[in-house]
């Protein structure tokens, strides 16, 4: 099959001048020489090491816990147990600066206390003079559990009887939508597709393990440097260490991969806890170990799909039920849910949907934000579904889709009209056109091609009221600082906040520094997460930075008698733009004889420093902070789903190109495209590098990356068992980037953080389906799925 | 256990420590004040803590510092600084193949290892060399295209800071 | 961190041997590392004395000595891909060489160490059996030989006493009309370790024929092996498809995978046969 690109409707984007620039980006520098101080690099005088202990039991009482012969050993300081702290909570519930209340029994336990639910679950925190002494004294701390029933499929945990580990039932959360009459559209319908799916656990694998720095200041403030993605959880840390929210300072650092496992607090609390008890710096650092079994993971899903289509492949009905497994705390798990509930039906218009989901605990890890946050697991899901239809159907896959895409102005499964361009048609026809001719099958290597479109938000749900704070201003020689409370987390955050400023204060990026992340010093500007920080952030520094260009402008337009929207700013320099000075060279000509003239060149400008020089003796503000809110709303209907939900998504498809080898399940990618419609780019190499990376986790999430769970021991804590993808296992994507400019974030910029993922693993799925004739219901297509696959046509 | 004095000649600085047997090279550098030395994974799975040593590019997680004693290691941080960064480093920040950092200083000495021995790789000696350093946010490609561009810098001698959008 | 431990640090062999007659049985030596010291962190050994062999001259170099191909124990995989002996003698060897681990790990792993830990995706044992390869141990009480196929005797289980050094590796220089195939089946493509090994070598004559052949597996059964009765097949027999589809067949019947991964007996049977294929071509040249 052919496919040629649909041609974009017409678009016409400003033209800027360091906005759309590949420039390098102001980190970049710093980290490529090995200069960047990340958590674990820092130290301080009179430092201790840390540790945690933590339970070897996924279900158990804890009978006997002895930890004198560890407070024994010289040169370990202090070592707290639950008695210590014993109202020390982890508030598991959503970050950020909302201030809403937390959601009751989403609390778990800093420390255990008479019960551990997961292996990993910490029970003690060590403080000692040396890393080594530290270990030690681990192994001095004796414990004796009464191993208690478990339950490890959340299928399982929802059934009557099964040990009980979130009361009253192990449900976490629900949600449903029920949209139009399902019970017609089936009876419409002049086939029903119904399909189930699988997915599995899996690690972020952030190369920089969790770890950090704290120590109490001259003023008692606990101040706690480490690599975060929220900083507003000084507050939760504050109430679990039982101090005023006014005595944390969470100084986030550079971070070294954060993907959504950085999202809830990690070492925060301990360092707080440890550096108050010792009144010296304490320092902790995960090992690669511990942060598998300690911190949280993709949530598995079982997905299943039934679908009324007519023989032209519209949809006529839907019905999907989700299962998902939170592992055995609650953390972010009801909002994943959501999330997959909402993105359940696809970027799709389906009048008549009804969804049901449903998050159980269980004694393994807790499950909570990876990046996607439950989008890409619905679109493994039904961008399968998709391709099966399409089968079923006898129809080109690209053709069920086309029928199906949703339209700018149509209700989404929640009924939230999009309002921004989905280029669905557009991006699919790129993406596949890319692909060029397809290899042809060789020996036993059959060779199949996928795609899969995808919606995924940006921005954070409304109903949480997100707001972002950045201050800008210009110093006295012109060069501009922004401050603003943005962790950035590796895709380029702060770049973009200054590549922003720089464009609107019409200077280079190099005149422009950053000073973020410090919850005491920078204006708070919310979570790192959710795909929001361009959108967020990058709005309140456009806000902040134009408001300052609007007072120079005014000063300016009265210097050079213009109106303001006559000047400009660039290179450091104040002008009068060209297609002004035209007109203003004719008026000149006539008010010759009326004033005394001046000189009117083509080149009539001012510098910026002496701009600013000017407002600075006239006492102007050459400073603002802005507050930028997205769209705040009420929640969604409970009992139909219906309500907005986000203030946008992002659209695009990814197409790849894979060989599968018959005889040995082995899976090739020989070639992948992703184009996905971004808005417009701040920093394309940056989009890029999103695109291409986002698109690598996708593809290890089909292929290389099994997380192995036996009765809530995870078999595959390491990296040499749990296989990310290295730098000889895939083709790099080709990312075609389209700019519609109908983003809500600043230039018409949408988010493309999370979205980069979402598409390539059904993309994986619906090629090796298409390679040998028959579709693996579960990730990853492991050669033994694969053979196992095979087996099942041969039969 | 005793400890001896190890010498170590870092970055063409000369270093003595009383270091214990059982301490690796990643954790004597480190305490050195090495911190782009990364410790990633602690097994050689990572490549975060790869250093030259001898020239050769190793994990530095499965070195003992006794083992050696008055050897020549590179880390790098040795190539280059701000005001003055190694092709490598320039053109890793130059194309994108820098986001979170912490893969970086490892990449960069697989890197320069390459090209101290084939100046002029293939894309698929590029992958080859590095086999051994995990990157969780780039997907590789931006790198790739780093030491590509490294290698025509550096073959043509050039050392210069122009590069296109460096420092605007 | 690591564990604590005496560290012995010899200039010369017999200085070695030594020490490890001296701290026997509680003595490991350490040569690149790359197994010993991420298995003395997660607990696995904690020997109380180590002695560091890595600098030992005796135990580098590759050298043709006597028809053989003789390997030092301390010589590196990545020196395996660079050596023209190797490269023009042992294919098979390299192929293994240059699937195994990855760039870094090249760099320390040796051949002695990957022999002496013997976990079953050790990814130079199928090579080097195919190669009728035997081991040289030594200790301060005399020197032995034993054939490699006898040497490991279960997972990551050798006839190895405490007090000796793996100090050589050698196996005959194949002769002419000879060919080598490697190939390993991981989850990702490069950097992992072996969810099947399978390693071939066959010694033909000018028209084709097989006088011998040697086939060895690992990672698809308890421990290292030969596939025996497929070598007795194709001893002095054509190499005709259907006589490499049999032998690939009873390779396949001799592997004993764990529970659960029976799919392993398809991919070695499927590898098998490819692997004889590539090689049966290579023989007439």
């Amino acid at each position: 099959m052919k496919y040629t690109a649909k041609p974009l409707p017409p678009v016409e984007l400003p033209e800027l001048r360091q906005v759309g620039q590949p420039l390098r980006r102001v980190d970049a520098l710093g980290k490529a020489v090995g200069a960047t101080i990340y958590g674990a690099d820092f130290s301080m005088p009179h430092m201790l090491h840390a540790k945690v202990f933590r339970s070897t039991e996924p279900s158990a009482r804890i009978k006997r816990l002895d930890v004198s012969c560890a407070k024994a050993l010289p040169g370990v300081v202090c070592v707290l147990t639950s008695e210590d702290a014993p109202n020390a909570k982890l508030t598991t519930d959503m970050p950020g600066q909302t201030g809403r209340a937390a959601r009751a029994g989403s609390d778990a336990p800093v420390l255990a206390g008479d019960k551990v639910r997961f292996v990993g679950e910490p029970i003690a925190l060590v403080a000692a003079e040396t890393q080594a002494l530290a270990e030690r004294a681990l192994e001095l701390i004796e414990i004796e559990y009464e191993p208690l029933p478990g339950v490890f499929d959340p299928v399982e945990a929802i059934k009557p009887g099964a040990p009980v580990i979130f009361e009253p039932d192990n449900v976490v959360a629900r949600w449903k939508i029920r949209k139009g009459n399902v019970e017609a559209g089936f009876a419409a319908a002049d086939m029903i597709v119904e399909n189930t799916f699988r997915m599995p656990f899996v690690e972020h694998v952030y190369l920089e393990l969790e770890s950090g720095v704290a120590w109490v200041d001259e003023q008692g403030v606990i101040n706690i440097r480490a690599g975060t993605q929220v900083i507003e959880h000084f507050r939760n840390i504050a109430r679990a260490v039982g101090v005023p929210q006014n005595k944390i300072r969470v100084r986030g650092t550079l971070v070294g991969g954060g993907f959504g496992g950085k999202e809830d607090i990690t070492v925060e609390i301990f360092l707080a806890l440890l550096a108050k008890h010792t009144h010296r710096p304490v320092k902790l650092v995960y090992t690669r170990e511990e942060s598998f079994i300690a911190q949280s993971k993709r949530h598995p899903f079982i997905i299943t799909h039934r679908t009324g289509v007519k023989k032209s492949g519209r949809i006529t009905a839907a019905e999907i039920e989700m299962i998902a497994d939170s592992g055995a705390y609650p953390y972010l798990s009801p909002y994943v849910l959501l999330y997959a509930t909402i993105m359940a039906s696809g970027p799709y218009r389906i009048d008549n949907l009804r969804v049901d989901s449903v998050v159980a605990a269980t004694n393994q890890p807790f499950t909570s934000a990876f990046r996607g946050f439950g989008g890409p697991q619905a679109a493994v899901a039904y961008e399968q579904q998709m391709d099966e239809i399409a089968k079923a159907l006898d129809l080109d896959p690209l053709e069920v889709r086309r029928v199906n895409y949703i339209k700018t102005g149509e209700r989404n499964g929640t009924g939230q009209v999009i309002t921004s361009a989905t280029w669905l048609e557009e991006s699919a026809t790129r993406a596949l056109e890319a692909l060029g001719e397809k290899t042809p099958n060789h020996g036993s290597v059959k060779v199949g091609w996928g795609f899969a479109s995808y919606f995924q938000s940006y921005g954070r749900i409304t109903w949480f009221h997100d707001t972002s704070r950045a201050w800008v201003g210009v110093e006295m020689d012109g060069t501009v600082v922004i401050r603003c409370g943005a962790p950035d987390i590796g895709a380029g955050q702060i770049n973009s906040l200054c590549q922003i400023a720089a464009e609107i204060l019409g200077v280079g990026l190099k005149d422009v520094t950053i000073h973020s992340t410090d919850s005491a010093v920078t204006p708070l500007a919310g979570t790192s997460t959710a795909t929001r920080q361009l959108y967020m952030s990058g709005s309140a520094v456009f806000q902040a930075a134009s408001t300052v260009r609007d007072v120079l402008l005014d000063r300016a337009s009265k210097h050079f008698e213009e109106e303001p929207e006559n000047l400009d700013i660039a290179d450091g320099m104040v002008f009068v733009k060209e297609s002004a000075n035209q007109r203003t060279s004719e008026s000149a000509n006539r008010r010759i004889g009326e004033q005394a003239s001046q000189t009117r060149s083509f080149a009539d400008s001012l510098p910026l420093k002496k701009l600013v020089a000017m407002c600075a003796a006239e006492g102007l503000p050459l400073s603002n902070l802005a507050l930028f809110t997205a769209p705040f709303t009420d929640g969604i209907d409970p009992e139909t789903g219906q309500g907005d939900v986000f203030p946008d998504f992002t659209f695009g498809t990814q197409a790849v190109e894979v060989a599968v080898d018959t005889e040995t399940g082995e899976v090739t990618v020989l070639k992948s495209v992703a184009c996905h419609d971004i808005g417009r780019a701040i920093n394309p190499a940056a989009v890029v590098g999103q695109i291409a990376g986002g698109s690598h986790q996708g593809l290890g999430y089909a292929l290389t990356e099994e997380y192995v769970m036996e009765s809530g021991v995870t078999k595959t804590p390491s990296l040499a068992e749990y296989l990310i993808p290295t730098s000889l296992d895939f083709p790099t994507t080709k990312v075609i980037i389209l700019e519609s400019g109908s983003g809500l974030g600043p230039f018409g910029a949408k988010g493309i953080g999370e979205p980069a993922l979402t598409p390539a693993a059904p993309a994986v799925a619906n090629a090796v389906a298409d390679a040998i004739g028959v579709r693996i219901h579960e990730l990853p297509f492991t050669p033994k799925r694969v053979l196992a696959a095979l087996d099942r046509i041969r039969d | 256990m005793q400890p001896r004095i190890v010498t170590l000649n870092v970055n063409g600085r000369r270093h003595q420590a009383a270091l214990n047997p059982n301490v690796t090279l990643l954790y004597a550098l480190r305490d050195l004040g090495y911190t782009d030395v990364k410790n990633g994974c602690e097994i050689g799975e990572c490549g975060a803590c790869a250093v030259l040593l001898n020239g050769q590019p190793v994990n530095s997680c499965m070195v003992l510092a006794w083992q050696v004693d008055g050897a020549e290691i590179i880390t790098n941080s040795g190539l280059g600084m701000m005001d003055n960064p190694h092709p490598l480093q320039e053109a890793f920040a130059d194309t994108g193949a820098v986001q979170c950092g912490f893969c970086t200083s490892g990449m960069i000495i697989s890197a320069k290892a390459l090209l101290d021995r084939n100046p002029h790789p293939t894309e698929r000696e590029i992958r080859e060399a590095l086999s051994g350093n995990l990157c969780r946010c780039t997907g590789y490609g931006q790198i790739v295209e780093a030491i590509q561009m490294a290698a025509k810098a550096m073959n043509n001698g050039s050392m210069s800071n122009e590069q296109p959008g460096g420092g605007r | 961190m690591l564990p604590e431990f005496n560290l012995l640090m010899p200039k010369t062999l017999p200085e070695a041997l030594e020490m490890l007659a001296d701290g026997a049985p509680d003595v490991m030596p350490l040569a690149g590392g790359t197994n010993l010291i991420p298995d003395m962190r997660g607990g696995y050994h904690s020997p109380g004395v180590v002695v560091n062999i890595a600098g030992l001259e005796e135990l580098h170099g590759i050298r043709q000595e006597d028809g053989h191909i003789v390997i030092g124990g301390g010589v590196t995989i990545a020196e395996l891909l660079d050596d023209p002996l190797i490269t023009q003698h042992a294919p098979v060897l390299k192929e293994a060489a240059a699937a195994f681990g990855n760039a870094l790990i090249r760099n320390r792993a040796t051949v002695g160490g990957n022999l002496v830990d013997a976990a079953p995706c050790a990814d130079t044992v199928p090579p080097l059996l195919a190669l009728n390869a035997e081991v040289e141990l030594v200790s301060k009480e005399g020197a032995r030989r034993v054939p490699l196929e006898e040497f490991i005797v279960g997972a990551r289980q050798t006839l190895r006493q405490p007090q000796e050094l793996l100090v050589a590796i050698r196996w005959p220089v194949p002769p002419p009309h000879s060919a080598g195939a490697f190939r390993k089946l991981g989850l990702r493509k490069a950097a992992c370790m072996a969810k099947v090994d399978v390693a071939v070598v066959v010694e033909g004559d000018a028209g084709g024929r097989c006088r011998q052949a040697r086939i060895a597996m690992g990672a698809v059964a308890p421990r290292h092996f030969r596939a025996h009765a497929a070598e007795d097949l194709l001893r002095d027999q054509p190499l005709t498809p259907e006589t490499i589809a049999e032998a690939a067949r009873l390779a396949a019947e001799a592997s004993r995978p764990r529970s659960g991964s029976e799919y392993k007996l398809q991919v070695v049977e499927g590898l098998v046969r490819r692997l004889l294929t590539r090689a049966a071509g290579s023989i007439c040249e």
